[in-house]
């Protein structure tokens, strides 16, 4: 799977902490959530705690149980506030 | 229907389309609108940012669309969501929902907003009038109430198996 890519995009204030709202990333094989967001967080320290960032992967919610797979669309944010 | 849009939206023009989409059948219909207020205490809020998720909008309100047609009797069910730059009094949403019985009709527009508050992504950025600028953070009270429909609070049953 050398080569593979994940697209991440950023939202809202984790958009302005990343200073990006997109961006593609090398991923070699499936990783745990939570181990990715650790070191998402690790890179922009701003970001924490990681446990209050949401995610969504291929455009659904998933908890920090789940697993991230080349390929995916995966979307950082902090907790919605519409309506 | 569920449209996500920059530009603002006439609530009589959505009632009229839900009405039409209804058929005739429509005994009762609920709608909501949310509008831009004073969210900060003790300062005035000037205008209001929305970020949003272009697709995962769209397709988590129909989601909850899906959900509301699935628990009570609708006929249907319309959301109009804004994005960009508001000013304090605009309209930011309209659910409506049309039913042959109104209680379906309350509990199903209740739902659907309470739900798009706790799982839609759309983010607000609220600009006071000093100038200050900030994200808005969710309300816990929010998360609770989507909290209390997931766990089929009494009055709130449904009508459908």
């Amino acid at each position: 799977m050398s080569g593979a890519t994940i697209e991440v995009l950023y939202f809202a204030q984790v958009a302005e902490h990343m200073g990006t709202r997109r961006e593609t990333q090398a991923l070699d094989g499936p990783v745990p959530a939570s181990q990715w967001l650790a070191g998402l967080v690790a890179r922009c320290p701003a970001l924490a705690p990681a446990e209050r960032l949401k995610l969504a992967v291929n455009q659904q919610h998933v908890d920090h149980e789940a697993t991230i797979r080349p390929g995916d669309e995966v979307a950082v944010f902090e907790p919605v506030t519409g309506g | 229907m569920v449209v996500v849009q920059t530009a603002d939206f006439d609530p009589a023009e959505l009632y009229a389309a839900l009405q039409a989409r209804a058929s005739g059948q429509a005994g009762a219909t609920v709608s909501f609108i949310g509008t831009v207020r004073d969210y900060a205490p003790g300062e005035t809020t000037r205008s209001l940012f929305l970020d949003h998720y272009p697709g995962m909008c769209e397709r988590e309100i129909q989601a909850l669309c899906d959900t509301a047609a699935q628990r009570w009797r609708i006929l249907d069910a319309m959301v109009v969501h804004r994005v960009g730059e508001l000013a304090l009094g605009d309209r930011i949403v309209f659910v409506g929902v049309a039913s042959a019985h109104r209680g379906d009709a309350f509990r199903a527009c209740e739902y659907i907003i309470d739900a798009l508050k706790t799982r839609a992504p759309f983010w607000k950025r609220e600009t006071l009038d000093s100038g200050r600028a900030f994200w808005v953070r969710q309300h816990e009270a929010d998360a609770a109430k989507t909290a209390q429909w997931d766990t089929r609070k009494p009055g709130h049953e449904e009508t459908k198996p």
